[in-house]
């Protein structure tokens, strides 16, 4: 294609519309905050923490409303229960106490050993509320002892545990009352020689046990309306503990649900209480500077230096928190007056840049007040990393409060929090790990939740931060 | 393919480490240096701080829980003994230890009967007694017990200066009290020694229990010249002793370890089998001595908690129990600011208390059983048991009544509400779980707030002496094997009625109890003190302590006794398996 014969003529001109407009959009508009939380959805972890710590806060919310059981009523006939279905118990007459049964010592000619009892047997149906036992006298017993296992005692012999002593040859029978459950005991009975010593032979019996309540005990826990609505037989379903109950057999989902009243509480008002502080006094000693500067900074070196738990316990003294009260107000107060040193320092860092910043000079230029500057430029631009300072301290308070409750500080009972259930539930860890691990797994989540989230927003509000992992 | 220098991290994780710049390389090695320093650093800090923990401890290798060959067994204790100054002792551990270093003139024998300790033979009248003390009785020095050291102690028990808290389980002595007020000086005590081997001892009454008295451990003798020589630092350490017991310390390392090694200058050592008794371990947490019993390294754990039952029962280990003779009980506070003052108040609280649910359902522990009086079942009365002779007053839950009584109170004291009410208690597991338990049964049943106040034992026990409560769970062991050690506990003038309950009725029975000779009506004095206790409410009996403990079966003659050094290890023996 040649172009050399090209001419241009006039139509090829047009005389272009003034257009005014020197740049284009070519994106919506997207302010700071609507970037920041574009950003903090495309963080996978720190939106599933965001939901988490959403869900934490309804269930300590809205937990309660739904979930309308007592945290510090003890149901002790479902003491240690382990998480499972709802249980049943049959309705039986109000324990009566026993007499027992006596019969006549049987002489055995000297030097002849005791033998194993025979006839071994129940007098009445096992059940929850007691189990009646009784044997033929052997001949030359001075007494016998009676053993309960929850495991066969064959081939071994491991007896398990000495439930009673009786002195008495004459008393041929044994009522067990002793924390009874559902399950299968093997009792064991030994009868002791003439110098008071176990003979060797012994005879086992193997019970099941079946859970009962007496219709006065329902009605006086609440459980059925009226004792005169149910016969002996009915069988009434128990209330139900989805997560278990304690060593008391206090419903562990609500003490929970209680528990965390106590742990957020803290956890978001004393960041909160803090952080303001922290904001005040470190703006302050940042748009100050100078001498000033230097003689704020240094009192609040001065103040990480002070101990936390000293203070604490000072201020419980100071505030007269009796005995049996709670810990929480001193230790939030300890918290608000020993935490805000790190915030201070943080955002005076962040002031010391911003102010020599050129938007500032220019902003000082046109007039701007100190007032305009702190409110319009300079809190703005920290905001990001208050923020963050806030989602990291609240975890750490959570933290400290559960500590605090496990070492005893706390709460006093019977109000639950997380710490101190856990504290309660180590004692038991072996034999009943859920009284421990359900608290447990509450404080890591949370802690664990509130940490992501922190991060996730940290990356969302630090442009600068964008993108590094 | 030798350019390519990939390892196998980098090459597993796809789009990472481009080419690395070389300032990150120097980094890299740098930080790798730091790391290696780091650890090496460490390792050898830790050799440093194990050799020199070495050169502080004792050089025991452990031998596990029982070396036959040696003839050693090894224990734990649940808390350093706290005082070995027999004048001045009052908690069970320390009174175990001194047991087995110590001897009085009496001591209970394996079977829990009174047998001759350093006296060979005595004569108790009603005016006073005489001991004839054995010649052969040594000090781990060498010298010769004798019945001036037996004076030296006991004169120093009742001396002002000492302020032991014992000091009134020598009021039967003459002038014991005057002396123990500053009213006379300590050499009136009616206690003289004849020549070195007899004791000549005169009473202030008749006293009928006095052989049970002199096997108590305040009653150990100490030698005037040693305590002298020790200016003050008297049972402070192993050294500062001197022993005529079984056994002597040889190792007592604060906080960390007791041993104790067999007497030779002991007059009976032949009946002592054992050469070393350990205590390498003091801890109070029961998992950590059960742990140490799986393991093989302790031959006794005592007192297992309810929690650790099934892990017993799993392991298939053998179980024993016995009494240990405590009666547990809320002492009330009846100075007149308490509310408890009221008689209503207290007689709702007793109408609501259930022994039997405490001891079943919350304690869960056999051997505990539900209480029912201050003096326990196991006391010997007059021909029986004392319990059998004269039985408690029943009380039967009764919840309605017990509101009853409360609006009653209400009225009486004037208020719509009981102001709130603090439950004093210990701070280990089983006494928080037993007053969280009250607190609920009493919000429960009454509608009272009760506020726990949980306090270590030495912090509950100052506590409880100023006053500071106004329900106390508490406890009583036995000090001598007479209804006397728990009947004159609520006279106004006992220094342990914290509660300070004062009954001219009462009083006056117990001056009876401690007067007369005759067991008889020491006896019914005693039932009237049980019946006053339980009418006026003075008290609210909760349980009697038993104990579960597990032994190493080649352990055998352990002592178990419910007055005197328990757990006594110095009759044990060692059966090889």
């Amino acid at each position: 294609m040649s172009t050399a014969a090209f001419e241009f003529g006039p139509g090829d001109f047009e005389r272009v519309a003034t257009e005014r407009r020197t740049q284009t959009l070519s994106r919506p508009s997207v302010s700071y905050w609507q970037d920041a939380w574009r950003r903090l959805r495309d963080n996978r972890r720190a939106l599933i923490s965001l939901w988490i710590v959403i869900a934490l806060a309804f269930f300590t919310l809205a937990g309660p409303l739904l979930w309308r059981v007592d945290p510090a009523a003890q149901d002790l006939d479902q003491v240690s229960q382990a998480p499972g279905l709802p249980q049943v118990a049959a309705i039986v007459e109000p324990y009566a106490s026993w007499a027992g049964l006596r019969a006549t010592p049987l002489a055995a000619p000297a030097g002849t050993p005791a033998t194993a009892p025979t006839g071994l047997s129940l007098v009445e149906p096992a059940t929850t509320q007691a189990v009646r036992l009784a044997w033929d006298p052997v001949p030359g017993a001075t007494g016998y002892q009676l053993y309960r296992n929850i495991y066969d005692p064959d081939p071994d012999g491991a007896l398990g545990l000495p439930v009673a002593e009786i002195l008495d040859p004459a008393q041929v029978s044994f009522e067990d009352r002793l924390d009874l459950e559902p399950v299968r005991y093997w009792y064991s009975v030994v009868p002791l020689d003439a110098t008071g010593a176990e003979a060797g032979e012994y005879a086992t019996l193997a019970v099941d046990t079946t859970r009962v309540i007496s219709a006065a005990e329902a009605e006086t826990l609440g459980w059925i309306e009226d004792a005169g609505t149910v016969a002996v037989g009915d069988e009434i379903v128990l209330p139900y503990h989805p997560f278990g109950t304690d060593y008391l057999g206090r419903d562990m989902l609500s003490r929970l649900m209680y528990g965390a009243r106590v742990s957020l509480f803290i956890g978001v008002v004393a960041p909160l209480l803090f952080v303001v502080v922290g904001i005040v006094y470190g703006s302050a000693a940042g748009f100050i500077g100078g001498r000033v500067d230097q003689l704020l900074m240094r009192f609040a070196d001065f103040v990480v230096a002070l101990p936390f738990l000293l203070f604490m316990i000072l201020f419980k003294i100071a505030f007269g928190i009796g005995p049996g009260e709670s810990g929480i107000f001193p230790m939030l107060v300890a918290l608000v007056l020993l935490a805000w040193p790190a915030t201070a320092r943080l955002v005076r860092g962040q002031v010391l840049q911003i102010r020599e910043e050129g938007y500032i000079g220019a902003s000082q230029l046109l007039g701007a007040k100190t007032t305009y500057l702190v409110l319009r430029h300079m809190i703005p631009n920290t905001m990001g990393v208050i923020l963050v300072t806030l989602t990291f301290a609240v975890p750490s308070v959570i933290f400290t409060e559960a500590f605090l409750s496990f070492i005893g500080m706390g709460v006093a009972p019977p109000t639950p929090s997380w710490g101190s259930m856990s504290n309660e539930g180590l004692r038991t860890m072996l034999t009943h790990p859920h009284e421990l691990i359900f608290p447990a797994i509450f404080i890591s989540v949370t802690v664990l939740a509130f940490n992501l989230l922190g991060d996730g927003l940290r990356d969302a509000l630090d442009v600068r931060m964008r993108g590094q992992e | 393919m030798a350019e390519q220098q990939t390892n196998g991290i980098t090459a597993d994780s796809p789009g990472a480490a481009p080419a690395r710049d070389p300032l990150s390389s120097v980094a890299i090695r740098q930080i790798a240096l730091l790391a290696i320093a780091a650890t090496v650093g460490f390792v050898l800090l830790m050799a440093a701080l194990s050799w020199a923990s070495d050169l502080t401890s004792s050089s025991t290798t452990s031998v596990g829980a029982i070396d036959v060959e040696t003839g050693t067994i090894t224990l734990s204790l649940t808390q350093e003994p706290p005082q070995l100054d027999s004048t001045r002792l009052t908690d069970s551990v320390s009174g175990m230890i001194l047991g087995h270093v110590m001897e009085g003139l009496l001591r209970y024998d394996i079977n829990n009967q009174l047998a001759p300790g350093v006296a060979e033979r005595w004569d108790i009248r009603t005016d006073g007694a005489t001991f004839w003390l054995r010649e052969e009785a040594r000090w781990s020095d060498g010298e010769p017990v004798t019945a001036h050291d037996f004076v030296f102690a006991w004169q120093t028990a009742v001396d002002p200066a000492t302020a032991s808290q014992y000091a009134f389980i020598f009021y039967v002595f003459k002038n014991a009290e005057a002396i123990n007020r500053g009213e006379l000086p300590r050499e009136t005590l009616g206690a003289r020694a004849v020549g070195d081997l007899e004791l000549e001892i005169e009473f202030e009454r008749p006293v009928a229990y006095f052989d049970k008295l002199v096997a108590f451990q305040t009653y150990y003798p100490i030698r005037e010249d040693f305590y002298l020589s020790r200016d003050g630092r008297y049972a402070a350490d192993a050294v500062d002793l001197l022993y005529n017991g079984p056994f002597e310390i040889t190792v007592w390392v604060h906080g960390a370890h007791v041993r104790l090694e067999k007497n030779e200058h002991y007059w009976n050592r032949d009946e002592i089998s054992l050469n070393v008794i350990d205590f390498p371990y003091i801890t109070a947490d029961g998992n950590a001595a059960l742990n140490l019993y799986r393991d093989g390294q302790i031959a006794v754990v005592n007192g297992l908690g309810a929690e650790s039952l099934d892990q017993v029962l799993a392991e298939r280990w053998p179980v024993r129990r016995y009494s240990d003779g405590s009666v547990w009980f809320f002492q009330i506070n009846h100075r007149e600011e308490h509310p408890t003052s009221n008689y209503n108040l207290r007689k709702a609280l007793q109408l609501v208390n259930d022994p039997g649910e405490l001891v079943y359902k919350v304690i869960q522990i056999p051997g505990y059983t539900p209480g029912e009086s201050l003096f326990p079942t196991w006391l010997n009365g007059q021909n029986g048991l004392f319990r059998q002779e004269y039985p408690a007053p029943t009380v039967t839950p009764n919840v309605a009544l017990a509101r009853e009584h409360l609006e009653q109170a209400k009225r009486e004291l004037g208020v719509d509400e009981i102001p709130p009410i603090v439950l004093l208690a210990d701070d280990t597991p089983g006494a928080s779980k037993q007053a969280e338990y009250y607190q609920n049964r009493l919000m429960q049943t009454l509608g009272l707030d009760i506020r726990i106040d949980k306090q270590i034992f030495r912090q509950r026990l100052a506590k409880a002496e100023a006053g500071e409560f106004d329900l106390a769970l508490y406890g009583w062991g036995p000090d001598f094997d007479d209804p006397l050690t728990f009947g004159d506990l609520f006279a106004s003038w006992n220094l342990n009625n914290h509660g300070e309950y004062a009954n001219a009725d009462l009083d006056a029975q117990v001056r009876i109890a401690q007067e007369s000779t005759d067991q008889a009506t020491r006896m019914a004095a005693f039932g009237r003190i049980q019946e006053i206790l339980i009418e006026d409410v003075a008290i609210i009996p909760n349980y009697e302590r038993g104990v579960l403990y597990i032994q190493d079966p080649r352990l055998r003659g352990v002592g178990r006794r419910v007055v005197g050094p328990d757990p006594d290890y110095s009759r044990a023996h060692i059966v090889a398996d």
